[in-house]
């Protein structure tokens, strides 16, 4: 291939370059340097250093917004745009957070080698979104997934931590074969990995079996990924295993790059062949499967939650059924609600982060993550509970927080879609249904905070001031976004518009 | 664009802001907390004077000087909810008035509330306050205007209830709040409406707000059902928000119950600040109140206002509520309720002036009794304070002697708020509202109901002023009677500088206020038209004003003597005696002392038949729509029954027959969720096919 130019494609990927860079010299520097101090230390040593590569990465997306505003690289093989550059920013906040919410954890020794893989996990999430290309996709997509079997089982003093991570990797060594499958019919309906190439190519050809194979393969390697029914059955067994702060960097980070790629594959790549999940007018593609696909993870992921004892996996079939909200952003793919599901993933992910890192600071003080280690938090701990209040309220939905509003848009997108209106009506009444459903299992966990009494022999729980500050930085964002959601809203709206200008 | 016109919101954030952190600071930092709300107290103030002086230095354009700075909240539909804030000289005056009074009343505040346990929560309460009534003031949408009035109502409640140990504190808060809410949904009505008919809340918008002059054409040219125009209806509906929050008839019961509440609470939010939103209100919203069919011709100031039925509306409650609570306050017995009355009566006063005479007329009373009222307040809070928590004026007496300081302002507040001539800023004030109602075209009758209701405030006062300071003590024989002795030190005394400085000042502006407000040098009035400020001497003659003058300084004098002549006559000798006025005609005197009965009334009719709808609605609901769900649940109830029993008989027992054992059904059952890896990856397999199929079968259909 003549004609490319390396310095194009480093400065294309600098930034991430920059990332795995600042993650090789945390490990370095934690094998050599600071081979001798205290796990806190190290901590600190390497969250430092991974905070400095994230900001110099930010840095370096920023810059590159002022240079020019859309930039491709060999037809789209690598993408630098305001909405990759919305996205990628967005992901180093939230690698950093997690990074300083697992500061005061103990679950291991091996500190260099944790930063590095959130790092390049970190990375693998950036290529990701910045990509419209099937291979790289699916390179970037393998990164991350690895980088996140091993931190799930980065806990090698826990046998669950173990199992979950096996799960997790068998599981998604599956998904990741029927995905490449899907990948493979693909290329051969079109003759090509682009994904605009694609849509061109297999315009108005649903009735293929072929494509409806490619389609249903596809749908599921990403289902697998967000976390969607039937392909969730890894995510509680991962949830409850995991160590908190990786848990939590599942259900944020990786969670943001899958549904912005997810909805990239199937807006772009099969723009022709969407069909209509509307009850009135009914069409095959992938619209329906996939409003059957949010149907089913509302349901089950709002119904199993009310059973669940631990926090941990309660948390996880809440995702769930987060993940049957958003899923119904991808069935309207209008730009209103693509836009509308970048606002409510970007809250989601913030508020997620944010609850673990609260079920982190009780496992760590109490030994367990179940709903009874929670009662009278609010007396030990009032800070935290304080911020736990905020998370779980932002993710039922109650104005005004952020998650009131990420609802509020996002049905409201989904009922204003393109072809007939209130099309899929059906689908929003559901999902509204069941928020309210949702309403009860968070309730049950602020009950056990605020209005249980502690257990007699309960002390105050210690928490260190960075996780008090972090925690109620993110609290205070929830809210912020919440009382004035235009800050986000038009950011997302205006890289929206740049690229389809 | 300048600074201070980008950055007014600084003013309600600071009160607001230390209102939130004293929330959270530990009962025991009183320092903390007090000088946390001060502090931001006076930087507001100095802020306030910023923006006045940058009005000040805009006017004499002949048209009022306004900026706003709006901005777009969010996204509803298509349309953007748009909040902003207006800087012109209403806000102005407003905006130092509240900082000022309001800094005085905080440092008051820290003797008068020294001793007690929770001085944090106050302060935290009172600063929230505060940055409310000022979100009020700056508002350019009437959105946030409501959004800050309804803050303001519930600070209001807080504080009412702050000693809510006491039963009769809490049933005031409560009281209050319910009254003033029963005012706010109508306006909310007429907000919603404003908003359905013009499409925005803002004030002013560069030509587009709803509040100027293309909005008001097309809300005057419109006509409701009823032939009403939709710019009255809504006036009106808008105008229902400010007799509840200001304490109109028939809405002001709730004001003289809110004494209840600590009395710089009484000083600061009963007298100065937030019944006075009422007045602002509709001070704010005037070119809908006075929007006409007849086009006004923009630029020419109307020296004689158009009477439209919404100002008409507003000018006959101001002057019924002017002699309704001023006859009342005549006959009561409680210090701060007869100040009470005296500020709902006031308030009328300004409504009055609003309705006959425009904003600057209505809004300069609101000034200067805010100022003489605050006065007059807290001078009643260092009496009470000096008499150890008594409040019953027939138990005071000759306390001149003992709180020189507290008399010597008090005195000026009382002159003040009669309208004593020439000296006082409350004369000046009132007499441009008597002048107003005067030249009113419509009707004669608001003006004498305005000299009786002046007649009556120099009774009254008078009367307060004999029992309180003059003659001698008769808190001894109280002691034995009511309250418990307090042995050491039983005697009156004068208040701690800390509360009496404020006072001086307080004094000492109720006497120059005045002078700003002169017929022959009307600077309040030019400054709020943006007129050129100039002395005319002439002004004097013209039209009526001597005589007005003349008539009211009359008045006054002869509410003073005939105080003089039936309590300041003869000494007060004892507590028990019964009044003089109630020696003359015992039964006007009791209709008088029981408020004519008004709460007797609500008790009789709203609130009784308020009880019998709620209890209608609990026995409908326990019979009749309970009997329903009865119905329902007993009937799932059954089928459940029906259910078990089949399950237990027929399926149970197929089943049992069916497997070898239990042991081996419940690990079939086990085996479905035991979290087995493979059965996962089953599912995932039978998944894929399933939709295929799925795909396939839509295609085909």
């Amino acid at each position: 291939m003549t004609g490319t130019s390396y310095r194009e494609l480093l400065l294309l990927a600098l930034p991430q370059t920059v990332v795995v860079l600042a993650g090789l010299i945390a490990l370095a520097l934690d094998l050599s340097l600071f081979r001798n101090s205290t796990n806190r230390v190290r901590f600190s040593a390497g969250a430092a250093i991974a905070c400095a590569g994230s900001l110099a990465a930010g840095c370096c997306i920023l810059l590159s917004q002022t240079h020019g505003a859309i930039q491709t690289f060999q037809n789209g093989m690598l993408l630098s745009n305001p909405l990759t550059h919305l996205i990628q920013i967005a992901l180093l906040l939230l690698a950093v957070l997690t990074i300083l919410l697992s500061i005061d954890s103990t679950f291991t020794d091996h500190i260099g080698e944790y930063i590095l893989l959130i790092l390049l996990a970190t990375a693998g999430m950036m290529f990701l979104v910045s990509t419209e290309d099937l291979l790289l996709i699916f390179v970037s997509l393998e990164l991350l997934s690895l980088c996140l079997y091993v931190l799930t089982g980065f806990n090698k003093h826990s046998v669950h931590s173990a199992e979950a991570a096996l799960k997790y990797f068998l599981f998604g060594g599956m998904s990741a074969a029927f995905l490449l499958f899907g990948f493979s019919y693909l290329y051969g309906l079109s003759g090509s990995t682009n994904l605009v190439r694609i849509a061109a190519a297999t315009e108005g050809s649903v009735m293929d079996p072929l494509l409806m194979v490619a389609i249903v393969m596809t749908v599921t390697g990403f289902g697998f990924k967000v976390a969607a029914v039937p392909f969730h059955l890894w995510s509680p067994d991962a949830y409850e295993g995991a160590p908190a702060p990786a848990a939590a960097f599942i259900a944020s980070a990786s969670k943001v790059a899958s549904f912005f790629i997810f909805a990239q594959v199937m807006v772009l790549g099969f723009a022709g062949t969407a069909g209509n999940a509307g009850w009135n007018v009914r069409a095959p593609g992938w619209a329906p499967l996939v409003a059957v696909v949010a149907a089913l993870s509302l349901v089950l992921g709002n119904v199993a939650a009310l059973a669940q004892k631990s926090v941990k996996r309660l948390l996880a079939y809440s995702a769930i059924a987060h993940a049957g909200y958003m899923l119904l952003a991808i069935v309207s793919h209008t730009q209103q609600s693509i836009a509308a599901l970048l606002y409510y993933v970007l809250t989601y992910a913030l508020t997620t982060i944010g609850a673990f890192g609260v079920v982190a600071v009780v496992e760590h003080q109490t030994g367990g993550d179940k709903l009874s280690d929670f009662a009278g938090l609010s007396r030990r701990a009032p800070l935290p509970s304080m911020c736990m209040l905020v998370f779980l309220l932002s993710l039922a939905g109650i104005p005004p927080l952020a998650g009131f509003f990420g609802k509020f848009y996002l049905f409201s997108a989904a009922l204003a879609g393109t072809t007939a209106s209130l099309s899929l009506l059906w689908l929003v009444i559901l999902a509204v249904a069941m928020s309210a459903v949702s309403l009860y299992y968070y309730l049950q966990v602020l009950k056990r905070i605020y209005v249980e009494q502690p257990p007699a022999d309960a002390a105050p729980i210690q928490i260190s001031i960075l996780s008090q500050i972090v925690l109620c930085l993110i609290a205070a964002i929830i809210i912020l976004l919440g009382c004035a959601p235009n800050l986000l809203l038009r950011l997302i709206q205006n890289a929206l518009n740049a690229i389809i200008a | 664009m300048t600074w201070i016109v980008k950055n007014l919101w600084l003013i309600p954030i600071l009160p607001v802001l230390a209102g939130g952190f004293g929330a959270v600071a530990r009962q025991r930092n009183r320092v903390f907390a007090a000088s946390l709300a001060i502090g931001s107290m006076v930087l507001s103030f100095l802020l306030s004077l910023v923006a006045m002086a940058h009005v000040y230095s805009l006017t004499g354009q002949g048209t009022a000087a306004r900026e706003v700075f709006n901005f777009r909240w969010f996204e509803f539909g298509n349309e953007w909810v748009s909040l902003g804030w207006v800087l012109d000289p209403l806000t102005a005056v407003m905006l130092v008035m509240v900082t000022f009074v309001g800094t005085l009343i905080f440092i008051y505040s820290l003797g008068y509330m020294a001793h007690d346990e929770n001085f944090t929560r106050f302060f935290c309460f009172l600063s929230l306050f505060a940055g409310a009534m000022l979100g009020v003031v700056i508002a350019n949408s009437l959105l946030l205007l409501f959004m800050c009035w309804e803050l303001v109502g519930l600070t209001s409640y807080l504080l009412i209830g702050f000693w809510y140990q006491k039963p009769s504190a809490a049933a005031a808060a409560k009281k209050a709040f319910i009254t003033t809410r029963i005012g706010d949904l109508p306006f909310l009505l007429g907000v919603v409406w404003l908003y359905a008919q013009s499409g925005t809340l803002l004030f002013y918008n560069g030509g587009s707000g709803a509040i100027e002059h293309s909005a008001l054409t097309a809300l005057v040219a419109q006509t409701t059902s009823s032939g009403m125009a939709v710019s009255t209806a809504i006036a009106l509906l808008i105008f229902c928000g400010a007799v509840g929050k200001s304490g109109q008839v028939p809405l002001h019961v709730w004001l003289p119950d809110a004494m209840e509440g600590p009395t710089p609470v009484s000083a600061l939010i009963h007298a100065a600040t937030m019944v006075a939103a009422g007045v602002f209100l509709v001070a704010r919203v005037y070119p809908l109140m006075s929007a006409s069919p007849s086009p006004v011709v923009s630029g020419v100031v109307a020296t004689a206002i158009t009477a439209t039925t919404a100002l008409k509306v507003v000018a006959w409650i101001g002057a019924i509520t002017a002699v309704f609570a001023a006859s009342i306050a005549v006959a009561q017995n409680d210090i701060k309720r007869i100040l009470a009355y005296s500020t709902v009566s006031q308030l009328g006063y300004m409504m009055l002036g609003l309705g006959v005479g425009g904003v600057a007329v209505g809004i300069f009373h609101l000034i200067t009794h805010a100022f003489f009222k605050s006065l007059l307040f807290m001078g009643a809070g260092s009496v009470i304070h000096g008499c150890h928590e008594q409040q019953d004026i027939r138990r005071m007496g000759g306390l001149r002697k003992w709180m020189p300081v507290t008399f010597a302002a008090y005195s000026v507040g009382m002159l003040a708020l009669c309208g004593f001539p020439l000296f006082f800023s409350g004369f000046w004030s009132k007499d441009e509202i008597l002048h107003s109602a005067h030249g009113w075209s419509v009707s004669q009758i608001p003006f004498y109901l305005g000299i009786v209701g002046a007649l009556l405030t120099a009774f009254y006062m008078t009367r307060q002023m004999f029992y309180v300071f003059f003659g001698e003590s008769r808190l001894a024989s109280a002691s034995h009677s009511t309250t418990p002795p307090n042995a050491p030190n039983d005697t009156p005394h004068e208040s701690p500088s800390v509360m009496t400085m404020p006072l001086v000042i307080l004094a000492a502006c109720s006497v120059l206020l005045g002078i700003i407000g002169t017929p022959a040098w009307n600077a309040f009035h030019a400054f709020l038209q943006g007129e050129r400020i100039a002395v005319d001497f002439a002004r004097f003659g013209e039209n009526g004003i001597l005589p007005v003058m003349l008539a009211s300084s009359l008045v006054v004098f002869f509410g003073l003597a005939l105080g003089w002549w039936l309590y300041g006559r003869k000494p007060i000798y004892s507590a028990d005696q019964p009044d003089a006025l109630a020696a003359l005609h015992s039964q006007l005197f009791g209709v008088l002392e029981n408020k004519f009965f008004v709460d007797e009334i609500y008790q009789a009719t709203i609130i009784r038949f308020n009880g019998w709808a709620a209890s209608a609605s609990n026995w409908l609901d326990r019979r009749v729509w309970s009997g329903g769900v009865q119905l329902v649940s007993q009937s799932v109830l059954g089928l459940s029954w029906f259910n078990r029993f089949v399950d237990a008989n027929v399926v149970n027992a197929g089943f049992d027959a069916g497997c070898s054992s239990a042991t081996r059904g419940a690990r079939l059952l086990s085996h479905l969720q035991n979290g087995r890896v493979q059965n996962y990856l089953r599912v995932l397999g039978v998944a894929l096919v399933v939709f295929v199929l799925f795909l396939i079968w839509g295609s085909k259909g």
